[in-house]
């Protein structure tokens, strides 16, 4: 890797880490799709070094959470049952899934995140609260543990956190209060990410030269995101990740259709 | 929550930002390093203290489910670390 590369590398981690933690989602959605598109790595190791990303996302940021005792440890370790095999399922049969159909799995979760932004970024208009967590009892554990098996199934294939799956579930489903919802997601990604990236780095998918200055990047800008993210206006966070999303599908279905996957 | 629950946060905190902040101190040494020597061992073994960081943090939280006689989520920690230990175990192991 050249010095330019590097520092390149460095600054997209930086990029997908700080407004991923500024807009409390996890970033890990832009790095597969980045080096994939813009690095030609192949689909697989993108996802290795994504994965790896993903889990320095959630060490640096959920310490912060949990400490606060807004992250549910004892729902987050029960649901991690579901994600962690689905993580580990996917990650095994990864190399079965064609190319291309990984690329539009992607897209399509990109658009999928980019939607989910607009309804939070929707939201985020009304003056934020921070009021007290309201005393709740988590329900419908089955319907949580099987869309955490989903959740971990497509964080093993894509290499993203899945956090749009989850956190709608824990709230709509689950009756758990957002905030939890969020910073619970946020904590189990990095067990989930975890377990796929051992197979993908077994595998040797994981290419150290481009994993190392990607997590740099990703710790230094997600622990200062995470730490100004009550002073910044969510919103228009939420606005540049929609536009970066939305370009990234783009993008990808314009690679996939030109057969830059096959 | 359960007012125990506040010891557990806090041992797995503290076992998130050790591993956080081991792991960052490695890597950034490591390509330092690599630009004098050529070699990314360090960085290596950053992202393995990275890697190995949410299991450690399972293992923190099911010893403090122990402590706390919490056999069940003792048992679930138990699980997702029988999971993930599957995961290591399966990793050479190409379908």
């Amino acid at each position: 890797m050249s010095l330019g590369a590097t520092l390149l590398l460095i600054v997209i981690g930086f990029g997908a880490g700080g407004f991923g933690a500024l807009a409390g989602v996890g970033g890990g959605i832009i790095i597969t799709p980045l080096l994939a598109i813009y690095f030609g790595l192949p689909m697989y190791q993108a996802v290795g070094v994504s994965l790896v990303a993903v889990i320095a996302t959630s060490t640096a940021t959920s310490a912060l959470y949990v400490e606060r005792h807004i992250t549910d440890i004892r729902l987050g370790l029960t649901l991690e049952l579901g994600t962690t095999t689905g993580a580990m399922l996917a990650a095994l049969f990864a190399h079965r899934v064609n190319r291309g159909t990984l690329a539009l799995l992607l897209a399509g979760f990109l658009l999928t995140s980019a939607v989910s932004m607009v309804r939070k970024a929707w939201s985020s208009r009304k003056e934020e609260r921070q009021t007290e967590i309201p005393d709740y009892r988590p329900r419908n554990y089955p319907l949580g543990l099987a869309s955490a098996l989903v959740a971990g199934g497509l964080s093993g294939l894509l290499g993203i956190g899945s956090g749009p799956i989850k956190v709608p579930v824990m709230y709509l489903f689950m009756k758990v209060p957002l905030r939890v919802a969020t910073a619970t997601s946020n904590f189990m990604i990095g067990v989930t990410a975890a377990t796929s990236a051992y197979i993908y780095w077994g595998r040797g998918d994981v290419h150290v030269p481009v994993a190392a200055p990607v997590v740099v990047g990703v710790f230094a800008g997600s622990m200062l995101g995470a730490r100004l993210a009550s002073k910044v206006r969510t919103f228009y966070v939420l606005l540049l990740l929609i536009g970066v999303t939305s370009w990234l599908a783009v993008e990808m279905i314009y690679k996939l259709a030109t057969g830059g996957f096959s | 929550m359960r007012r125990d629950d506040r010891n557990a946060d806090r041992m797995v905190a503290l076992t998130l930002k050790a591993g956080a902040y081991v792991a960052f101190s490695l890597i950034v040494a490591g390509l330092m390093l690599q630009s004098v020597t050529g070699s990314l061992k360090i960085a290596t073994v950053g992202l393995v203290v990275l890697l190995a960081t949410p299991v450690l943090r399972i293992m923190v939280a099911g010893i403090q489910f122990l402590r706390e006689h919490d056999i069940k989520y003792a048992l679930i920690s138990a699980g997702v670390l029988g999971i993930v230990a599957l995961a290591y175990i399966l990793r050479v192991q190409a379908l």
